[in-house]
């Protein structure tokens, strides 16, 4: 009887489910498993299976020269970007968090860089940071900063920083604002009671509000690992990964690697490789949702 | 009853999503009725995209033939190659495609012969030069649809004003001359090198092969992007970057937003130009500019090139509509239509001789036309010319700013992996 209503328990919310599943089904996991194939698969450079080749495509993948520095550099990017906007975004929603007159504009306001599209964002940083025509030359030149204009994306380590800067740029809002979610969370009797207590000011945030945000803290951080490092527009939209293979991460390289050197096995390798370092980040995402789960 | 509703709302939401998804993609069409389909390039034309000239094709040639419809799918040139492959590797294999390769299908037996794809009248009709460059292994598997050739384009009010009076025809006399251009037009590149990723394997052909450079050695069978003539000829470029007589970060530098962007402001001197230039700078802020063109320059004791390119109608067996195929294609080379698409395409030279008996008389064209048998073309009958494309795409214009030999050295290990 027990057993018999648990079973109708979960067979009644699949009509609600369903719909979803099947989604994900045939969306996600259909196109990961022939991923995953492909990359067991010798496949022609006119997109024409031969048949199947054991790892070959991985022991290519892993004398790919461009393959070391795109590792690092996937690892500089992600590391990077993921930090500097956690901490970008902490005092960000501080202030938010606080009352003061037109917080609603700008609540609404930091929003906008989240809400507009990757592409066009990153097409718009790319014609400011143009080396003959944009915004960005033209400032410092008439503010005497600058004699010659400078091309900021043509300069490998120059256009990777402004490539990670762009990348804080949109991630800044989405962690902000789970960041203000979690300091809603605070009762504000424990804020009271510490003020009394006699902790004010930095001490407050560092002993009172700093540790009740690390559930909120984490989530947003590994969520951004995930997106950052899944990152493809921006990178693809301002330098192509160039010049050569300069500014590449490996899910451009990926790309870069079917289409260029037309070689779909070895970027489907190269794609697994992504989708497993993916799923490591989820899984620690899991854990850390949990975590929260049991520790509020 | 309440569990059976459930059961029966949980079916239909199972087919509801299955149709949702699936759905699209049943075949609607009539038993009878052929629907071929065609992805093509975009060619620049008059600033509009081809699709209106390609649908008006469509729609008259399946009013001459009850039957068989045509759909045409206009592509942008750096994105085709992609889309190409996807749709084959994905099973929706196009019955035509028209691009500017077509090695590696016919080298993986997926296309009809130029022979099975247009009737014997119109074989006869298509230039032999282009036909030759439209071979795999001895057979034609390709009708060529049209050819450019470059010529060296430059800016007569920049010369004149650095005195220049006679135009450079070696390398020796190309830095003096930039270095006079640079002396007096401050703010202006000598030379615009488009060595970014649109077109990157252009540049480098004439480059190369003005100093006897070629990428691959038909004798011994084998791709030779790092041969001594080649390295030559980039550490030459990267002598005029050092310079600066060119503009900064070529290997960054795309042919469109670029260079002819800066040729069209009048920031450029010299730039290596196709047939349609000319046209493109009127539509795109540059009419004004007073323009000259004449041959690239060499390597002493080598000789002036040109580089010809062609692009490709291709047709694939996939879906077995030999029949229909041939009918689209004979239509399509029929002398009013062949006309209207190459009018469409912008300017070029016809790849028949038809054709090509009125562009002749063209002199927007005739300079081009008497170019064209010093014309180098690129090795696009090799199978893996796409791959090594590619490659020197990514990354050949680092050698400009770097060291020729390595990188030149790694686009050929990459050339002779390609399989």
């Amino acid at each position: 009887m027990a057993t018999g209503s648990i079973r109708r328990g979960r067979f009644g919310a699949l009509p609600w489910i369903g719909p979803a599943v099947v989604l994900i089904l045939v969306m996600v996991v259909w196109p990961a498993i022939e991923m995953i194939r492909t990359s067991f698969h010798e496949i022609d450079q006119t997109g024409i299976a031969k048949g199947w080749n054991g790892i070959t495509n991985y022991k290519n993948l892993i004398h790919n020269p461009d393959l070391p520095q795109t590792v690092v550099r996937t690892v500089i990017w992600v590391s990077v970007v993921v930090v500097v906007t956690v901490l970008v975004s902490l005092p960000v929603a501080q202030i938010l968090h606080g009352k003061f007159p037109g917080r609603k504009a700008v609540r609404f306001a930091i929003i906008v860089p989240w809400a507009a599209s990757v592409v066009m964002t990153a097409i718009i940083w790319r014609w400011m940071l143009d080396g003959f025509y944009g915004i960005l030359n033209r400032i410092l030149q008439d503010l005497g900063i600058l004699k010659e204009p400078v091309d900021w994306l043509g300069n490998p380590n120059q256009a990777f920083i402004f490539l990670m800067v762009v990348a804080i740029f949109v991630s800044v809002p989405f962690t902000t604002y789970v960041i203000l979610a979690g300091l809603t969370t605070i009762p504000d009797d424990i804020l009271e009671a510490s003020a009394i207590d006699g902790a004010n000011g930095w001490k407050r945030y560092k002993e009172i509000i700093f540790p009740l945000l690390r559930p909120a803290l984490l989530v947003s951080a590994v969520i951004n690992l995930i997106n950052v490092f899944n990152s493809f527009p921006i990178i693809w939209a301002m330098t192509g990964g160039g010049p050569g293979y300069s500014t590449d991460t490996t899910t451009t390289l990926a790309y870069k690697i079917s289409f260029r050197d037309q070689d779909i096995g070895q970027s489907a390798a190269m794609a697994t490789v992504n989708f497993i370092v993916i799923l490591i980040f989820i899984s620690i995402f899991l854990k850390v949702s949990k975590w929260r789960e049991t520790s509020s | 009853m309440k569990k059976s509703m459930r059961r029966t709302a949980f079916a239909a939401s199972l087919v509801l999503a299955a149709t949702g998804v699936v759905g699209i993609s049943l075949p609607i069409a009539h038993a009878a009725d052929v629907s071929l389909t065609m992805v093509a390039a975009d060619y620049p034309g008059d600033g509009k995209t081809q699709q209106a000239q390609w649908d008006a094709v469509s729609k008259a040639f399946a009013a001459a033939n009850p039957g068989i419809t045509m759909t045409v799918n206009v592509v942008s040139w750096d994105v085709i190659d992609d889309k190409v492959k996807t749709l084959i590797a994905t099973g929706k294999t196009p019955d035509i495609v028209n691009k500017g390769d077509y090695s590696a299908p016919a080298a993986a037996g997926l296309l009809y012969k130029a022979s099975e794809m247009v009737s014997a009248s119109t074989l006869a009709d298509i230039i032999p030069t282009f036909l030759n460059n439209s071979m795999y292994n001895g057979t034609a598997y390709a009708v060529p649809d049209l050819a450019s050739a470059r010529a060296l384009f430059y800016n007569k009010a920049i010369l004149k004003k650095a005195g220049v009076t006679k135009l450079p025809t070696t390398w020796k006399e190309l830095l003096t001359v930039l270095s006079k251009i640079k002396a007096k037009n401050p703010g202006v590149y000598g030379y615009a090198v488009p060595m970014g990723p649109e077109e990157a394997q252009a540049e480098f052909s004439i480059w190369a092969g003005g100093n006897g450079g070629r990428l691959y050695d038909y004798t011994a069978k084998k791709w030779t992007v790092n041969s001594a003539a080649n390295v030559e000829a980039m550490a030459f470029l990267k002598k005029m970057n050092d310079l600066k007589y060119i503009e900064p970060n070529p290997a960054k530098c795309d042919r469109t937003v670029c260079a002819q962007t800066l040729f069209a402001a009048g920031k450029a001197a010299f730039i290596n130009g196709s047939v349609f230039l000319p046209g493109w700078l009127k539509d795109n802020g540059g009419a004004g500019i007073d323009l000259g063109s004449g041959s690239f320059v060499h390597n002493d004791g080598q000789e002036a090139v040109t580089l010809g390119v062609q692009d490709y109608f291709t047709a694939y067996k996939a879906n077995g509509h030999q029949a229909e195929i041939q009918k689209f294609m004979d239509f399509l080379y029929k002398p009013a239509n062949y006309a209207a698409f190459l009018k469409a395409a912008g300017g070029f030279i016809p790849a028949t001789k038809s054709a090509g008996v009125e562009a002749a008389k063209d002199p927007a064209l005739a300079p081009f036309i008497a170019l064209l048998p010093h014309a180098i073309f690129y090795p696009g009958d090799i199978a893996t010319w796409p791959a090594v494309k590619g490659a020197l795409q990514q990354s050949v214009g680092l050698a400009v700013t770097g060291n020729p030999s390595k990188v030149l050295g790694d686009i050929q290990k990459k050339a002779l992996a390609a399989k």
